[in-house]
């Protein structure tokens, strides 16, 4: 056996060819990175050029991983572990089921369309490393096993956001990147206590340190730790997704942030915070997700109730998509502690919806603040007659993000709320609510900004049709978000197993001591099960 | 048989000295020695390139030395020599080895300091070969009264290196200051170790540890009060709050390098004692000594975090800082564990690091006459020096306990030991002040990465008569900052040391793990 | 009535207490190092108390070693105060005010 040891997951037969496919697919970003830092400033093209390679080379390993996914199958694939910090139990383990393996794709997509059409003119060299640190941070965090590199992962996110914001941001951008780091780092804190303990305690259990999450899940806790580390890992996923009321830095961040920070900020690190939740809070804490269901169940459907309140009285494009992608974030939360089957697939699955309809959404309002350096919606108007294209993307997008049948949109939130219905019945009334209101908010936007009347100051000032770049950068998001709502089945097929892997053990663990919602178990069966 | 047996009168025995366990010791002192006779001998001035030279290859032979001994305790074993006053551990090794470091890197900055002001001569190296040995002696001590001691050679040249810059006004302040308060401290210490004496019987540490482990004593209220007047007096040195109101007045008036070789020597050699006598010495009265350490510990984390919020000097921020830092070392000591104390030896290890260059930076930044400390100072630094801005970034950042450095896993570490001791709401607490650190990190790393001119409505502005612009123009210094062969190379050491340790910290870690394996 | 040890170990309380207080209260540089030096010799007969007590000489030899540094503390200490009698008149620890913060 060679020093790349390959660990099968589950009795999988996944890692038969030695490639490491993961960790190439972290380490690819650094040395990209790394050829980008040693270029000289001057070489904008070449430094370009290197970070859209690094970004493609990514993008073609995630598509190799995808070749090699075998679906239907739930446990971790592709997994390699290597000790890093022997003593203290810390690994190097990568691995990837369907819950992680569309993020992954996701964000090798959205990283690529980021440097692809990035516009920012000053100091590339450091924007280029920047973005290909961050791309191997959200890389790394979606395929770690070990948690404590997930951690790493996670924190590290910060520093690239924080400069991007503070280096090409918008004018506030300071206060606004001050902000996010403060609120999202408070908020891991509290994780990286709750990590600790939880480890601590299945050192106690099992005599064995580590932070291998196949071996934490079979920690036992008690009904008061549980809670307890559920909320400390909580802190960090609710501040970072971010879920009502933990919200408040990222309309703040969003906006200041320059359109390549916003399109990764929302499409890729803030599903960094839902994925925490069905990965850790669903799989460590199964008995207190139960317990505190409903508490998160109901900060979700206020996310999307307030979110679409506060959108549509937003003057400020930027804010408006901020607003909504709280909105679409509060889906995603419902979805998670629903605990049934077609709900959590569902919050998966709109988890990859919303990172393509946000950054979409993200890129053409940058686009429409090119040619008007405006992002004021009353600023805007009759833009249907100049732009026809864009108005179309505009309008697609728009609907996608609404969740109109034939596009991806619906189906994530079809399935999330036709899960969460049979088990928590008025949340899910409620949540529909909010997708009505997301349809007054979004349309009027549109309808204000395309057919509403032009201003006459702006009345002879060109307003030039997507360039044929812009395009390309928006054309794969289109295309997947027709393809995925036309045809979701390849990649529910993924998704199922592992999530139906996940409820099962949430089931295994929570079912003997809690009675579940409206049927009382009978004592005996929980004496058993003591 | 030492040479001297014959002359010692009959019946007073003359302790057998095992020279080579001092060795890192004696090689400090006879290298002050050589540098002093080196000074005193040639006729003309010699740059103080050459001395810094000299105290580096004296460090350098000094770490030699120490890894010889790391090398004899882990293959034969701890022992102690001295009629028992001074223990060669793994433990003392360790500090042995980061003090040697420790004085090599504040050698090379220091050196580039000393250049710019235009101040010669062999003093600083001396004072921080000597303060040098003293930390280690501090390490290696014991028995109290060594410690007390190791305690004064540590310090001593301290207050003198607070002081000497003597055009600064603030210097000298800061060396009174330092030195009223370092006495008081030391008289309390001693003060202490009486009481512990008459307690015990003994100043010894190992046999103070089996008469408390083999008596109970009923009315222990001497031993208590020279326990809590020991803590007293380590806490001054450490800088825990409330004891800590003499490290921002020292830290801002000292000269910058000197602040930052005070920050990581002192905090390590105080340290190391803090440890030995609490951990080893006293486990068996833990129940009377540890919540007071944990409420030390609650106060130093979040009053320096909070306070230092408030700061508009740079030194005077990193001094709080330090006090923050401070409360993360106490957890480890807290958890009265050998996995805290390995991690409060990373966590020294990984901010005598950090802190050096960041002061490094500070020391920069300042420029000649060491007077530029505002955060105004700061603003647009990147355009003026990308490397040094993102050098003190990474610092900063380590600092803070960013991942993938040193800072990361020194906190990680903490708050394991922590948890593991059942101290969940300090790690809680440490983990609040972290966050609340940040804060004041990114300021900093903010206004270097600023464009803007400063903010109208910012208070540290004072606007001119003729409109915000003009007095902005004058306070940002413009122009390329120079930094000197010797400091970049100090920096290149600090950032090196900090980021790789921090993607790669098995073997740092396994050295604490090994140095505190038998701890006792 | 006889003087037995608690007695001196009680004087040495009062010193150093007093010692303590004079540090804290009084703004003399001097007068503040003589505070000290007053509670360094509290822990000096403290020591010798106990070494009398207990029977044992290492209280006694403590004591100089304690001396030995007192000494050196005045040593450095003098010559810090002599280096700020040079630039300014007085030497009160309150003079020296330009560290706030």
């Amino acid at each position: 056996m060679s020093a790349h040891a390959v660990a099968v997951g589950l009795g999988a037969v996944a890692g038969q060819r030695a490639f490491p496919f993961l960790t190439a697919l972290v380490l690819t970003p650094v040395g990209a990175a790394l050829v980008a830092l040693v270029l000289p400033r001057r070489a904008v093209w070449a430094i370009r050029a290197v970070g859209v390679a690094g970004a493609l080379a990514v993008l073609g390993i995630a598509a190799a991983v995808l070749d090699e996914f075998r679906a239907g199958f739930g446990g971790y694939q592709m997994v390699s572990v290597h000790p890093w910090v022997g003593s203290l139990g810390i690994s190097w383990s990568l691995g990837i089921d369907g819950i992680s393996l569309f993020l992954v794709l996701l964000s090798a997509l959205l990283f690529l369309l980021a440097l692809a059409g990035a516009g920012e003119r000053t100091n590339v060299k450091s924007f280029t490393i920047w973005i290909l640190l961050l791309e191997a941070a959200c890389l790394g965090s979606f395929c770690s096993l070990d948690v404590l590199l997930f951690f790493l992962f996670f924190e590290t996110t910060l520093v690239p956001v924080y400069f991007i914001i503070v280096g090409w941001g918008h004018e506030k951008r300071n206060h606004a990147a001050m902000k996010f780091f403060i609120y999202t780092f408070t908020g891991s804190a509290m994780m990286l206590v709750g990590i600790v303990a939880l480890v601590s305690i299945h050192a106690g259990q099992t005599g064995v340190t580590t932070f291998d999450i196949r071996q934490l899940v079979q920690t036992h806790l008690s009904g008061t730790a549980g809670v307890l580390l559920l909320l400390a890992f909580t802190a960090a996923f609710a501040v970072k997704a971010p879920i009502f009321p933990f919200h408040t830095w990222s309309p703040d961040a969003y906006r200041e942030a320059p359109v390549a920070g916003s399109v990764l900020m929302a499409g890729v690190t803030a599903k960094l915070g839902t994925y925490g939740i069905v990965r850790f809070d669903l799989g460590l804490f199964p008995h207190a997700t139960v317990v505190l269901a409903p508490v998160f169940l109901t900060l979700g459907v206020a996310g999307i109730v307030y979110g679409a309140i506060v959108a549509a009285v937003q003057k400020d494009l930027k804010r408006l998509v901020a607003y909504s992608s709280l909105a679409h974030i509060g889906f995603i939360v419902i979805g998670a502690f629903a605990l049934t089957g077609e709900s959590v697939s569902g919050a998966v699955l709109q988890m990859v919806n919303h990172g393509l309809i946000t950054a979409a959404l993200f890129l053409l309002v940058a686009m429409i603040y090119r040619r008007r350096q405006t992002m004021n919606v009353a600023h805007l108007g009759g833009l249907q007659r100049r732009a026809p294209v864009m108005a179309a993307t505009f309008a697609v997008v728009v609907l996608a993000s609404i969740g109109v049948p034939g596009l991806n949109g619906f189906v994530g939130e079809f399935l999330i709320l036709a899960g969460t219905f049979l088990t928590h019945r008025w949340w899910a009334v409620v949540a529909v609510a909010g997708v009505v209101l997301a349809a007054v908010y979004l349309l009027w936007a549109y309808q204000q900004i395309f057919h509403g009347p032009e201003r006459e100051s702006e009345r002879d000032k060109p307003f030039r049709d997507l360039t044929w770049r812009e395009g390309a950068v928006l054309a794969p998001l289109i295309v997947l978000i027709v393809a995925m709502g036309v045809y979701p089945r390849p990649v529910l097929d993924r998704i199922t197993p592992s999530v139906d892997q996940l409820i099962t053990h949430v089931e295994q663990v929570a079912h003997p001591n809690i009675p579940r919602v409206g049927q009382p178990e009978p004592t005996t069966h929980t004496e058993v099960a003591k | 048989m030492t040479p001297f047996a014959a002359l010692a009168p009959a019946g007073l025995a003359i302790p057998h000295i095992d020279y080579t366990a001092l060795l890192p010791e004696l090689i400090l002192l006879g290298g002050v020695l050589v540098l002093i006779g080196v000074s005193a001998m040639t006729p003309r001035r010699l740059p103080t390139g050459v001395y810094a030279t000299m105290t580096v290859a004296i460090a350098a032979a000094a770490l030699v030395a120490s890894l010889r001994l790391w090398r004899d305790v882990q293959n034969h074993g701890a022992f102690t020599t001295v009629a028992h006053s001074v223990d060669v551990d793994g433990f003392a090794v360790y500090f042995l080895v980061l003090v040697s470091c420790i004085l090599i890197v504040a050698a090379i900055i220091g050196s580039g300091y000393l250049r710019r002001e235009g101040i010669a001569g062999c003093e600083y190296y001396a004072l921080a070969l000597i303060s040098g040995s003293g930390a280690m002696l501090m390490a290696s001590a014991n028995d109290l009264i060594f410690i007390f001691l190791a305690l004064e050679v540590l310090s001593i040249p301290l207050y003198v290196m607070a002081g000497f810059d003597r055009r600064r006004p603030t210097s000298q302040e800061a060396a009174i200051k330092y030195f009223v308060l370092g006495a008081f401290s030391s008289a309390v210490f001693v003060y202490g170790i009486a009481l512990v004496y008459g307690a015990t019987g003994s100043t010894n540490l190992p046999e103070i540890g089996a008469f408390l482990a083999h008596n109970v004593i009923t009315a222990n209220g001497v031993l208590l009060a020279g326990i809590a007047l020991l803590i007293v007096g380590f806490s001054f040195k450490v800088a825990a709050v409330p004891f800590h109101m003499w490290t921002p007045d020292v830290y801002q008036g000292a000269p910058t390098p000197v602040t930052g070789f005070m920050a990581a020597l002192a905090k390590a050699g105080g340290f190391a004692a803090f440890l030995r006598v609490f951990v080893a010495t006293f486990p068996t009265l833990r129940g009377d000594w540890q919540p007071v350490i944990w409420a030390l510990a609650a106060l130093t984390l979040v009053g320096g975090a909070i306070v230092a919020l408030a700061q508009r000097d740079v030194k005077r921020m990193l001094a709080y800082s330090s006090i923050n830092h401070a409360g993360f070392v106490l957890i480890g000591l807290q958890a009265v564990t050998t996995k805290g104390v390995a991690a409060s030896a990373y966590y020294l290890f990984a901010y005598a690091f950090m802190v050096l260059g960041s002061f490094a930076v500070v020391g920069v930044v300042g420029a000649k006459g060491d007077r530029r400390h505002d955060l105004e100072a700061y603003r647009g630094l990147a355009a003026r020096n990308p490397v040094l801005a993102t050098v003190f970034s990474v610092l900063l950042l380590a600092q803070a306990g960013v991942p993938f450095t040193t800072g990361f896993f020194a906190k990680f570490y903490v708050i394991a030991a922590s948890v593991g001791a059942h101290s969940y709401a300090l790690a809680v607490v440490a983990m609040a002040s972290a966050a609340i650190a940040v804060f004041f990190y990114l300021r900093v790393v903010l206004l270097m990465y600023s464009t803007q001119p400063a903010d109208p409505g910012d208070e540290a502005t004072t606007p001119g008569p003729a409109g915000g612009g003009v007095a902005t123009l004058v306070r940002i210094p413009v122009g390329r900052l120079v930094v000197q062969p010797s400091i970049a190379l100090g920096l290149a050491v600090s950032v090196g040391v900090t980021v790789v340790f921090g993607v790669w910290p098995q073997p740092l870690i396994d050295f604490t793990r090994a140095a505190t394996f038998i701890f006792h | 009535m006889t003087i037995d040890g608690s007695w001196y170990l009680a004087l040495a309380a009062v010193l150093f207490t007093i010692g303590a207080v004079g540090v804290l209260v009084r703004r003399n540089v001097l007068v503040m190092f003589m505070c000290i030096e007053l509670m360094l010799n509290a822990a000096n007969l403290t020591f010798v108390t106990f070494s009398r007590e207990l029977n044992d000489i290492g209280g006694q030899v403590a004591v100089f070693f304690v001396l030995v540094v007192a000494a050196a503390e005045v040593v450095v200490g003098l010559g810090i105060i002599v280096a700020i009698y040079r630039h300014r008149v007085g030497a009160t620890a309150d003079d020296p005010h330009e560290l706030r913060g």
